[in-house]
């Protein structure tokens, strides 16, 4: 559901714009990183992201999903790297079978759209605004024309869908 | 909405909105509820969509990429000359002009990465900040890539540790300028 931004970054990948690709995605893996760790070392997961993804990009790699996927995963990797044994291999291989079903589970997991895809309509709209494009409140009920409180209640739905996804 | 559900609203909206919250202001205000909401803002963090970087942030990207140190080409960049800033970082701090040479010694070490910015008091990177109109913090620790060609520390990877605190005049006693540039020493 992200195609905008997918497309925008094929493009990017095409023209071997690895600066900008890395740029866009660097305040969020170090965000990431920093819900888990102090500053310094936050930085450097952080940084060994983006050199892994650097190296893998200047070696010409196509990757089987979409490149915010790749960050995302490999940004993982890397944290929990940082808490366990270094490892040789950068990737694992399960991102080498050609089959695209494992991937399903990666795209729910890496869109919020998708994550609340099976809500009611009116909920994926508030959730939308809300956690999409960051409308207070007040807006939104405006905007869909529906009460507050059914923005709070649909806000409830979208939390414990996450809570959900979280397992917990 | 219990606590949780509101700190972590409140953050994914701000994020949704481009204002990168700082999600450790949020942990901390979450009390018991702090692991349940880390895991939500990871999950949201890795589901939502990317803000379009700036043109400092791809201009640092590309800096660090080709081997440069964004630091110094974020100076270069802003048309700003190094005894520029270091005139500032003088008369901000309040050192005064015989602490010039030595300022200006720690601030080319910090801005060409053989400066280990850990050590660097948050006094002098907000100086910084202010001279430069970044956060010159998160530019500071940015290590080149091995494969690049390091016209600055040369590391093989990221790793900070490398990076060893050490005074300008080391034979000489500590100074102020020493605790703003590498830290007070460890009693």
């Amino acid at each position: 559901m992200h195609d905008a931004r997918d497309a925008e970054d094929i493009r990017l990948l095409a023209a071997a714009d690895h600066a900008t690709l890395l740029a866009t995605y660097y305040p969020v893996v170090l965000e990431r990183c920093r819900l888990r760790l102090p500053d310094p070392d936050a930085w450097e997961v952080a940084q060994r992201v983006a050199l892994r993804l650097l190296g893998e990009l200047r070696r010409g790699k196509e990757y089987p999903v979409p490149f915010r996927v790749v960050v995302q995963m490999v940004t993982t990797w890397t944290i929990k790297e940082f808490f366990a044994r270094p490892r040789t291999d950068p990737w694992p291989e399960e991102l080498d079978l050609p089959a695209p079903d494992p991937y399903e589970g990666f795209e729910t997991d890496h869109d919020l759209r998708l994550l609340f895809g099976d809500l009611p309509e009116r909920a994926r709209q508030v959730l939308e605004l809300r956690y999409l494009e960051g409308y207070d409140h007040e807006e939104i009920a405006r905007r869909l024309g529906i009460e507050r409180n059914a923005v709070d209640q649909a806000l409830h739905r979208g939390h414990r869908r996450l809570r959900e996804a979280i397992g917990g | 909405m219990a606590d949780v559900a509101r700190l972590f609203d409140e953050y994914a909206a701000a994020w949704a909105r481009g204002e990168r919250p700082d999600a450790r202001e949020y942990l901390a205000r979450a009390g018991e509820g702090e692991a349940e909401l880390r895991e939500l803002l990871d999950r949201f963090l890795t589901a939502s969509l990317p803000a379009e970087p700036t043109e400092d942030e791809v201009a640092a990207m590309q800096a660090w990429a080709s081997g440069q140190p964004p630091l110094l080409e974020l100076r270069v960049r802003r048309g700003l000359t190094r005894a520029s800033v270091v005139e500032a970082l003088v008369g901000r701090l309040g050192l005064g002009e015989a602490a010039t040479a030595k300022v200006a010694a720690y601030y080319h070490r910090l801005e060409t990465g053989l400066l280990d910015p850990r050590g660097v008091s948050e006094r002098v990177f907000a100086v910084l900040a202010d001279a430069l109109g970044a956060r010159v913090d998160e530019l500071a620790v940015w290590r080149p890539p091995p494969a690049a060609p390091a016209l600055y520390l040369r590391a093989s990877g990221p790793d900070l540790s490398v990076v060893a605190p050490a005074s300008a005049a080391p034979e000489e006693p500590r100074d102020e300028v020493d605790e703003l540039f590498t830290g007070p020493v460890a009693t």
